[in-house]
């Protein structure tokens, strides 16, 4: 080392732990190969799937906290997002995916999700 | 033979010091106008990179930043002929002469901050039992109880990122006035608060430093790293993107280092 450095921490396994999972969440790009075409295929798919699932979630429980749903429209509201994310986890089981890796890195801009 | 390349230098001559890079070979310049590109020439590209490679990679650069300004370049870039490294020094020139310029005289400095997730989540639990929202939603339909539960969720999760954003804002405030460019990564993971990098001028390390000692001396959970100072591997900007491999993408440089080196030092040493 040449430019005098210091690394100081009193908890350093707990930066190891977490470093460690920085580095290893996501494989940096869609893995396609031959082999497992499909299932890189279903991956890209639902993580982009998924995200509009969030979003509408996310767009729901703001009309709720913002008082704009009648009981009626929240009971509707709330079947089709019981419905929505029960076919997604069977899509994943299918996939065999999990929910961590429904995500994508998206370089700069950190990730998808 | 390849050409591997680990920065861009604010020099056209010849590098005086005798350096060596990876597989030992030495270290030399090729200059594009008045800056240069410093490149080891290899017998052939890189099966994989192994922990030694990151360390001499980074070497080299620290190396050359007691004699220049530098722009890491990311591990493992290589070019098949000279004529294709003088191409891509002649398409970023301007971005080069730039950031040259901006980062001279300047280093980075990483701070990272953990905070226990699950005890801040329980205590905002906590306060929302006490307290409830005031949107009430039955519980009297498989949907209705569905919707209940997200809206929980929703609420804790809003309240753990308002927490989150608070802690950072205390944080960077040690650190912002002293730095001349920032880059805040909040919440990698649960635990990470915080994943800061600080461009700071050399003139001001001590200054840097102090404002860690203060910091890491207040009262409270959190747990701190601090680690400097670095070549600018989060700095360089390029207006122009490469179509295909971005070669100054460094991000992951610190974490690598930190994870390989620096840390398990540390680790050894206590």
């Amino acid at each position: 080392m040449t430019m005098n450095r210091t690394i100081e921490t009193d908890s350093q396994e707990a930066f190891i732990e977490e470093i460690e999972k920085v580095q290893d969440v996501l494989p940096k790009r869609i893995d396609a190969n031959p082999k497992n075409v499909e299932k890189g295929l279903a991956k890209l798919v639902l993580t982009l799937v998924e995200l509009i699932r969030k979003l509408l979630e996310k767009q729901a429980m703001r009309r709720i906290e913002g008082g704009s749903l009648s009981e009626e429209e929240i009971e509707q509201m709330g079947e089709t997002l019981l419905k929505l994310e029960n076919k997604m986890q069977e899509l994943k089981e299918i996939f065999g995916l999990k929910d961590e890796e429904l995500n994508l890195n998206l370089g700069p801009l950190g990730d998808l999700m | 033979m390849v050409i591997y390349t680990y920065g861009v230098i604010d020099s056209k001559d010849t590098i005086d010091e005798t350096i060596f890079g990876l597989e030992g070979v030495g270290v030399h310049n090729v200059s594009y106008r008045d800056i240069g590109v410093a490149v080891s020439e290899l017998r052939q590209k890189l099966q994989e990179i192994t922990d030694a490679d990151v360390l001499k990679h980074e070497e080299v650069i620290e190396t050359l930043m007691t004699k220049f300004t530098v722009l890491p370049i990311r591990l493992s870039t290589i070019f098949n002929t000279k004529e294709n490294l003088l191409s891509m020094a002649e398409l970023y020139y301007e971005d080069f002469k730039d950031n040259l310029a901006r980062l001279h005289n300047k280093a980075e400095f990483g701070i990272k901050v953990i905070w226990s997730a699950d005890t801040i989540k329980q205590r905002i639990i906590d306060a929302y039992q006490k307290t409830k929202h005031n949107v009430s939603i039955s519980s009297e339909s498989p949907a209705k109880t569905f919707v209940k539960e997200k809206f929980e969720k929703h609420i804790i999760d809003k309240e753990f990122q308002e927490e989150a954003n608070r802690c950072i804002a205390v944080v960077d405030d040690y650190f912002n006035k002293i730095a001349c460019e920032k880059k805040l990564k909040r919440l990698q993971t649960e635990n990470l608060l915080l994943n800061a990098s600080y461009l700071v001028d050399k003139q001001r390390q001590n200054e840097f430093r102090q404002a860690f000692e203060q910091l890491k001396n207040t009262p409270g959970d959190l747990k701190f790293l601090f680690s400097g100072p670095w070549p600018c591997y989060n700095f360089v900007t390029l207006t122009r993107k490469p179509a295909s491999v971005d070669y100054f993408n460094t991000e992951d440089m610190l974490n690598r280092l930190l994870a390989q080196q620096g840390l398990a030092q540390e680790r050894n040493s206590v």
